[in-house]
């Protein structure tokens, strides 16, 4: 010690200064270890007291530790006022009193497995089926001059895309209800639709629209149903064979004017015709209507046809022989009626069948119920690439091992750059079309029309490792063969082109991009057909394919183009 | 030994204190000037005056947002008719024009604004202290500096309450970090009074003439002024006095409309500008060009909608030569349908990149005309209205397609011919979207129709409905409030429609 005092200042000095620098050394750093604190879904219920009810129903159904995980996740939270509200309506005083089946469905119903920002929204159904199985319809209404987004049309959105670190959150403030009447239930119990329902029942759909559906997530087995009710049939006149004005308005007189093979129960009697052309196959809420220019229905052969005429949903009107024929308008605000095995619409007009002349289809391949259920890149504009599984597709088939893929370059790319040139900027992806993998593939096509088409199959050129392509529509071969490697002409005259079976398709062109005339074909029934498509070799790459269009003959073959990358039809 | 160290230890603590004691320790900035030394001369005041002109034409250095005119392009149109997504549009942009608006869309921030609007501030709060300093600076010429800025402020005020409807309103320069930033919205008939009122005082201390034309079209002259006035007005409904502003600027002897001629006509107004049809424009230049050239044509971000050539300026089947100057490469390339208002060096050529300089035209002698007829219309004068229309169509050609013959008695059939007129006359020049919202909006939502005619024409289909139930919420046709605006200023309240 001594010995120490004895040493310089200096030094003694620097030697407190040392000792002090190791003990302050020596106090733990506190290292931040994570590097996000958003809350998961569960999480964020535990902090806001606001939805203390519905985190309950997660905590009793044990689905609260599920929405906790990692994942895309979108949920639909109902306030506690809306919980409460729904315990009134059930007649309970707790949440407990309410049977756990319930609940779970109720909790199941307010959650989709994807993200889906409002900017997602449209007129008719979220893409993505809540994992209850039904779809959530949204849509916007005003009340007393505010306007809000809602869900089913009964909740409104109170705050919307609370970002959360598995998911978003809508707030609502009613909670959802699952559709438990069946589209014949729901019919019924409108006493507006009380003579709908008795030619229904008399024409034996009653039961078949009363079928619960065995899968809820399967979207085949859903049924539209385009009801009139009493007040149009009222105003439905008929001047009957003796010569006198009949009302359309008893059943005695709908099969005076249509069964005309006095057994309703028959599928060939016009009466059961008369309803099953009013029952569309799938589920077909009012904006898919308003973007399929045909429907297909549950009468054989025959669609009915759609346009939106202003904001006005027209069936049916078509300029015929030069007359116009007047249309059924579709009731905006009462339809959209979601039952559990389908949905419900309202026309304002009794619409028949009609003669339909050839229209042209553009069916852009990649353009499958499958894919448009992946929101987060279906024609979204930063695209993406997703492949699935063969046994995914409803429409499409393949004979090999091999996998397709939805590819969405983003919108704005420059047309030359990869599939970018493309209609909607996207493609359906054949990975490496030969035998083993994929050598034949089916596409269903959309409805159409009976009549005399040419066929022209456009793709993504690409120089090297593909090779020819046979095309067969509905099995039977077509005259000629694409070749996936033979770029697009931008020299020649466009008519002198077309006359060769070529055209430049899209507008702007680019030669990376073609489309070849396959065939004519004679379509002999109104109805969905397959277009196949054939590997002539072993291709070490992807096919990209656009679009099928099947033009009637009688139309200009070259305008209405396609927009380059974009989703509109160019006009001259 | 000891000493030695003790020497070297001495000189080096002598090295390093006289080192340190350089200018860097100094906190003055290097790349500006501090407030003591500045506001002394008249200069001073003009230069922070020149300041605030050039804020609006580019963001200053180190700055991300977009400039001015080009906010001023896109809260103008995006959500009217007239304009189609071009192939570089972004997805915020395209959000706004089908009528699907967020409140994270970045093109909701009003930071831009609120820059200028604190340069203008900082003149007017400053540089009446000048006076004190400087005994060259008389009171004349330091009322016109602060018309200026009085006047560019209440544009900017205007501007944003025809945007998001409420918003802040801030009349004192932001000098310092202890400044409270927590302030809550005025209601827009409160920003509009404000504006009015600097109007008012910015016209008694207006310049009429600068003596040339660059500064008389690109900085605030008594026209100008007067010119924002009418408008203020008529969107207050306030007919009389916008009638009587809009006097003042025809009355004057010094405006008039250019007469319509194959390539000079559109080279004089538009390509190179502070013509005799001009009021006040922000002026780019060669050496500080616009953001035009880039977002219509090299990268187009927008298009004219598709039928915007046919319904607007009308298409003479019979003659192909008669036409409107106002429709075929004037505002619109046909076939492409490229916007070429601001692009172009005459009816047949393009400017080069480095000579795209052209204006944004912030008013011109048209808009008050027209601005004139409104308010006429509005005080039962329906004659007056039409006989300027029929003026500026035969001077414009326009063609016989787009004539109308409304009863002079019928406020709404004269409306819409105006307004049709303005799309025609101010195609592209960010006009529209406040045109239709400014007739809609008068006597209680009267012509809501207007409204949603316009949203139904570019909606996709399988969202119309929701746009149009949208649409009938006044509110909603306000842009929200930027979330990061709310993230820091506690006490703005969310425009109720976008909760």
């Amino acid at each position: 010690m001594k010995r120490l005092l004895r040493l310089p200042s200096l030094l003694r000095l620097t030697l407190v200064f040392l000792i002090a620098l190791v003990f302050q050394n020596c106090t733990e750093q506190k290292i931040k270890e994570t590097t996000d604190e958003t809350l998961n879904v569960t999480a964020y219920l535990r902090e806001n007291k606001d939805y203390s009810m519905f985190l309950e129903i997660l905590d009793i159904t044990n689905y609260a530790s599920f929405m906790n995980t990692y994942g895309t996740y979108t949920l639909f939270l109902p306030t506690n006022e809306a919980v409460k509200q729904y315990l009134t309506d059930v007649g309970a005083s707790s949440l407990s009193e309410v049977p756990l089946k319930d609940l779970q469905n109720i909790a199941k119903l307010h959650i989709l497995d994807q993200k889906v920002n409002t900017t997602a929204f449209t007129d008719g159904k979220i893409a993505t089926p809540s994992l209850y199985g039904q779809f959530l319809i949204t849509g916007a209404v005003n009340k007393n001059g505010v306007s809000s987004v809602t869900v089913n049309k009964s909740a409104s959105i109170v705050t919307s895309n609370v970002e959360v670190g598995n998911g978003v959150i809508h707030v609502i403030d009613k909670v959802l209800r699952v559709a438990d009447k069946t589209v014949a239930q729901t019919i019924e119990a409108n006493p507006k639709l009380s003579l709908f329902t008795e030619v229904l029942k008399a024409t034996g759909w009653y039961d078949k629209l009363n079928k619960p559906l065995s899968n809820s997530s399967d979207i085949l087995s859903y049924l539209t149903v385009l009801a009139q009710t009493n007040d149009v049939f009222e105003n439905t006149t008929w001047k009957n064979p003796s010569g006198v004005t009949i009302k359309l308005n008893t059943l005695a007189n709908l099969k005076l004017r249509y069964s005309h093979l006095n057994n309703p129960l028959d599928p060939k009697d016009s009466l059961n015709l008369f309803v099953s052309y009013r029952v569309l196959p799938r589920l077909q809420y009012l904006a898919d209507i308003a973007v399929s220019p045909a429907l297909e229905t549950k009468a054989p052969l025959e669609v009915i046809t759609s346009r939106l005429e202003g904001d006005v949903i027209l069936l049916n009107q078509e300029v015929f022989n030069g007359v116009l024929e007047k249309g059924a308008a579709i009731v905006k605000d009462l339809s959209d009626v979601t039952c559990s095995n389908g949905v419900l619409h309202y026309v304002d007009y009794n619409f028949s069948m009609k003669k339909r002349n050839p229209a042209p289809v553009y069916f852009d391949l990649c353009d499958q119920p499958e894919f448009r259920k992946l929101t987060s890149i279906f024609r979204t504009a930063i695209g993406g690439f997703k492949t699935l599984a063969k046994s995914e597709f409803s429409d499409i088939t393949w004979d090999g091992t091999g996998s397709i893929s939805y590819n969405k370059a983003a919108t704005g790319t420059a047309i030359t750059t990869g599939i970018a040139a493309c209609w909607h900027t996207d493609v359906v992806e054949i990975n490496n079309m030969r035998d083993g993998l994929i050598q034949n593939i089916a596409f269903k096509t959309p409805v159409i029309i009976k009549g005399k088409y040419k066929i022209w199959v456009s793709w993504r050129q690409q120089g090297t490792k593909l090779g020819f392509l046979k095309v067969f529509f509905d099995g039977v071969e077509l005259p000629r063969q694409i070749n996936l490697m033979e770029s697009g002409n931008t020299t020649l005259d466009e008519r002198v082109l077309e006359s060769q079976g070529y055209k430049r398709y899209i507008s702007p062109f680019t030669n990376r991009v073609n489309c070849r005339l396959v065939g004519t074909v004679d379509v002999t029934t109104t109805a969905r057909h397959t277009i196949t498509f054939q590997s002539q070799s072993s291709f070490s790459a992807a096919t990209w394919l656009d679009i099928a269009e099947f033009r009637p003959i009688e139309m200009d073959q070259l305008w209405p183009k396609f927009a380059a990358g974009k989703d509109n039809l160019v006009t001259q | 030994m000891q000493t030695k160290i003790k020497t070297i230890l001495a000189i080096f603590i002598l090295f390093v204190s006289a080192s340190s004691c350089d200018n860097y320790l100094d906190l003055r900035p290097q790349d500006g000037i501090v407030r003591d030394e500045f506001w002394k001369t008249k200069e001073d005041i003009q230069g922070a005056v020149i300041g605030i002109y050039s804020s609006m034409l580019n963001s200053p250095p180190g700055v991300s947002d977009l400039t001015m005119s080009q906010y001023l392009f896109m809260y103008g149109e995006l959500r009217a008719d007239m304009i189609a997504a071009g192939a570089n549009v972004t997805e915020d942009e395209r959000d706004i024009m089908n009528s699907n608006i967020i409140a994270s869309n970045e093109l909701t921030s009003w930071a831009a604004f609120y820059r200028t609007i604190n340069y203008c501030n900082t003149v007017i709060d400053l540089a009446p202290a000048v006076k004190n300093e400087d005994p060259t600076l008389t009171q004349v010429q330091l009322n016109n500096f602060l018309s200026e800025a009085l006047a560019i402020r209440a544009y900017l005020y205007f501007t944003l309450a025809r945007t998001f409807k409420d918003v802040p309103l801030k009349l004192t320069p932001t000098l310092t970090d202890k400044e409270n930033f927590q302030i809550p919205v005025s209601p827009q008939s409160a920003i509009f009074d404000q504006v009015i009122k600097d109007l008012k005082l910015a016209d008694e201390y207006a310049v009429t003439d600068y003596g040339n034309d660059a500064s008389n079209k690109g900085r605030i002259t008594t026209y100008a002024i007067n010119a924002m006035l009418a408008d203020v007005y008529l969107w207050t409904g306030k007919y009389q006095e916008a009638l009587d502003a809009t006097t003042k600027v025809t009355g004057s002897g010094k405006f008039s409309l250019i007469p319509a001629s194959n390539n000079t006509w559109y080279n004089t107004v538009y390509a190179k500008g502070n013509s005799t049809e001009s009021i006040f424009e922000l002026q780019f230049t060669t050496s500080n060009l616009g953001p035009f050239y880039s977002i219509f044509y090299q990268r187009p971000q927008f298009l004219a909608s598709a039928n915007a050539l046919e319904d607007v300026f009308g298409i003479d089947f019979t003659n192909a030569l008669n036409k409107d100057i106002r429709g075929e490469n004037t505002s619109i390339t046909p076939g492409s349908n490229q916007i070429y208002k601001f692009i172009g060096l005459n009816n047949d050529e393009r400017k080069v990149l480095q000579d795209s300089d052209t204006h944004w035209f912030v008013y011109r002698y048209a808009d008050v005309l027209l601005m004139r007829a409104e308010a006429l219309n509005e005080l039962e004068q329906g004659d007056g209205a039409i006989a300027i229309i029929k003026d500026i169509r035969l001077k414009r050609r326009a063609i016989q397609s787009t004539s109308e013959d409304p009863s002079p008695s019928s406020k709404n059939d004269v409306i819409d011919y105006i307004l049709a007129e303005r799309a025609r006359e101010f195609a592209f020049e960010g006009k529209r979207w406040f045109d239709i919202l400014r007739v809609a909006r008068r006597n209680n939502y009267e012509r809501l129709d207007i409204l949603t005619t316009a949203a139904i024409a570019s909606a996709p289909a399988d969202k119309q409905q929701s746009i149009i139930a949208k649409l009938k919420d006044p509110n909603s046709h306000y842009l929200p409030i930027n979330t990061y605006e709310l993230y820091t200023n506690k006490a703005l309240v969310q425009n109720p429609f976008y909760k």
